[in-house]
């Protein structure tokens, strides 16, 4: 894994990689099953008692759901420092939590994607903020 | 509670991006429902407004803006926000104050002026708006998730590019035919086949742009304003649904979905279309006109499935058998739909509802259904907001 030191999530709390592999942020509920992301968007199953939200990371693998390939920048508040325009957007399913997570497809060919195959979670770098970090965000990339 | 019924119309012509007050739209609209009506203001006695977001203050307060300009006389005025469903919520609360006798006639109405480019986060704030983070984070304009289940689609059911480009040719057949279309011109399937990528299977022309529009509705159960109206059409149900757990959709806004369906796709809209049959008794084969939201030829296709006009998986064919058009036993979106007009929001499921009036009423010119009798409205809006409307004449 490349250094992870210096580098800041643009917002808190999504995705992490203290453990040494980059993992989505989640949360689940003990009393109904669901998982949450962001853990914060709570989704409960109806009549369930609420009790026993936890804070878990994602498995690091998945598979790629659905995928689309967009052409025009996305407006600001999104930051990038490189053009990335055009992006692979991929909704990546974790079978065990069952719950799909929508991320920016990175150092991927776009060209060989394709509904069932194998995505891991990763970053990606946008900018360089004022106390010098890299800024990023979570993405997915096929496994090679 | 008492049969209602709308008795006048307006629209604001759809349009782009405008200088002038969204309010000013607004009385345009309707100052014609007035008009349609041959209605006094003051006979008004509740106005049901939906809330132009981008409009700060003012837009949030619409209701309060439009009274003033025709005169304030202290009447209920409650100001409503239900995305791009925020007019079914405005007609709802009408109808139901009126069948409840709260009221005998009220005003229901929506103005939204374009944001200038793209719509984008209301707020920097990521805590309180979740939202933020698919646009600071997620690189997630809204047709992206349009395109994210459209894929899933032609995967599961074979639906194709001939298909999606079908639905622009179709509806913008219709929209050529409608002095209140933004957008005019007829497009051949090579044409729209030709165009770009937006977010692939995506093209420019299978997704619409957001509009400026108002429109404006007047309901009664007044007997004497009835009979004295020209064609007044009955409310025979108007329902709001949202989301319900399970559903597999990935929600515009939303960062996940779960992958084990429990509920149906778009089940916002699955429980106000069914909650509309219920109350009704009408069900998809009594109707002879749809107006569908079509914000994406996705939607034109799904929507047909949800609101149970055919089995899942089914809707290309009827499409592709020609079953959708003017003149098939089910007229969808003879008005040349989303497509042809744009989006705007609180303006727009009123809209629809007006061309199912209007369709009713026979003053469609071009694009009239012939002895249409029974009309519905479907309205979507993003994370779990829907409206369904059932009319007759
Ligand atoms: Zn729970």
């Amino acid at each position: 894994m490349e250094n992870m030191v210096n580098k800041v999530a643009r917002i808190p709390n999504l995705v992490d990689w203290s453990t040494g592999e980059v993992r989505l942020m989640s949360a689940k509920c003990n009393s109904c099953g669901t998982y949450f992301f962001p853990r914060e968007h709570y989704q409960h199953r109806p009549g369930c008692s609420r009790e026993g939200v936890e804070d878990v990371l994602l498995a690091q693998k998945g598979k790629l759901a659905s995928y689309t390939i967009q052409y025009y920048p996305c407006p600001a508040p999104f930051k990038t420092e490189k053009k990335i325009t055009p992006y692979g957007i991929g909704l990546v399913e974790f079978e065990d939590e069952k719950i799909q997570i929508t991320g920016i497809i990175t150092d991927t060919d776009l060209k060989s994607l394709k509904i069932g195959m194998e995505m891991e979670t990763t970053i990606l770098d946008m900018y360089t903020n004022e106390e010098k970090q890299q800024v990023v965000t979570w993405a997915f990339k096929a496994i090679k | 509670m008492r049969d209602v019924y709308i008795i006048g119309t307006g629209i604001h012509p759809w349009m782009g991006f405008s200088e002038q007050v969204f309010a000013d739209f607004a009385a345009v609209a309707v100052n014609d429902a007035l008009k349609d009506a041959n209605l006094e203001w003051q006979k008004i006695e509740a106005i049901m407004a939906g809330i132009f977001i981008y409009g700060g203050n003012a837009g949030h307060l619409s209701g309060q803006y439009l009274e003033s300009i025709f005169g304030e006389t202290g009447i209920p005025v409650v100001n409503v926000y239900n995305a791009c469903a925020t007019g079914s919520a405005s007609i709802r609360m009408a109808y139901n104050s009126i069948a409840a006798g709260e009221t005998d006639t009220a005003l229901a109405f929506g103005a939204d002026v374009s944001p200038k480019g793209f719509l984008t986060a209301k707020s920097d704030n990521a805590v309180q708006d979740r939202d933020v983070i698919r646009w600071k984070m997620g690189g997630l304009p809204n047709p992206i998730y349009w395109a994210l289940e459209c894929r899933k689609r032609m995967e599961k059911y074979g639906t194709t590019e001939e298909d999606l480009a079908l639905v622009k040719v179709l509806m913008s057949e219709y929209g050529s035919k409608n002095p209140h279309a933004r957008f005019k011109k007829q497009y051949s399937i090579e044409e729209v086949l030709n165009s770009v990528y937006v977010c692939d299977p995506l093209r420019l022309f299978e997704i619409c742009p957001v509009s400026t529009g108002a429109a404006a509705l007047i309901v009664t159960a007044d007997e004497e304003l009835i009979s004295k109206a020209d064609n007044p059409v009955k409310i025979n149900a108007t329902t709001m649904g949202s989301a319900m757990y399970g559903d597999p959709t990935i929600r515009i806004s939303a960062l996940s979905c779960p992958s084990v369906p429990e509920a149906p796709m778009l089940s916002e809209s699955y429980s106000a279309s069914r909650q509309a049959y219920e109350k009704s008794g009408i069900g998809p084969e009594d109707i002879d006109v749809l107006e569908l939201p079509d914000n994406s030829s996705w939607h034109y296709l799904v929507y047909l499935e949800t609101c149970g006009f055919c089995k899942d998986g089914e809707a290309d064919k009827m499409l592709r058998d020609g079953e959708t058009k003017i003149g098939a036993k089910l007229a969808v979106n003879p008005s040349g739909g989303f497509s042809s007009h744009g989006e705007a929001l609180s303006a727009q499921a009123i809209w629809q509802v007006i061309e199912c009036t209007n369709q009713l009423r026979g003053r469609c010119g071009e694009r009239q259904v012939e002895g249409a009798k029974v009309a519905m409205a479907q309205t979507y809006g993003l994370m779990g907001n829907s409206g369904t409307t059932i009319m007759t004449i």
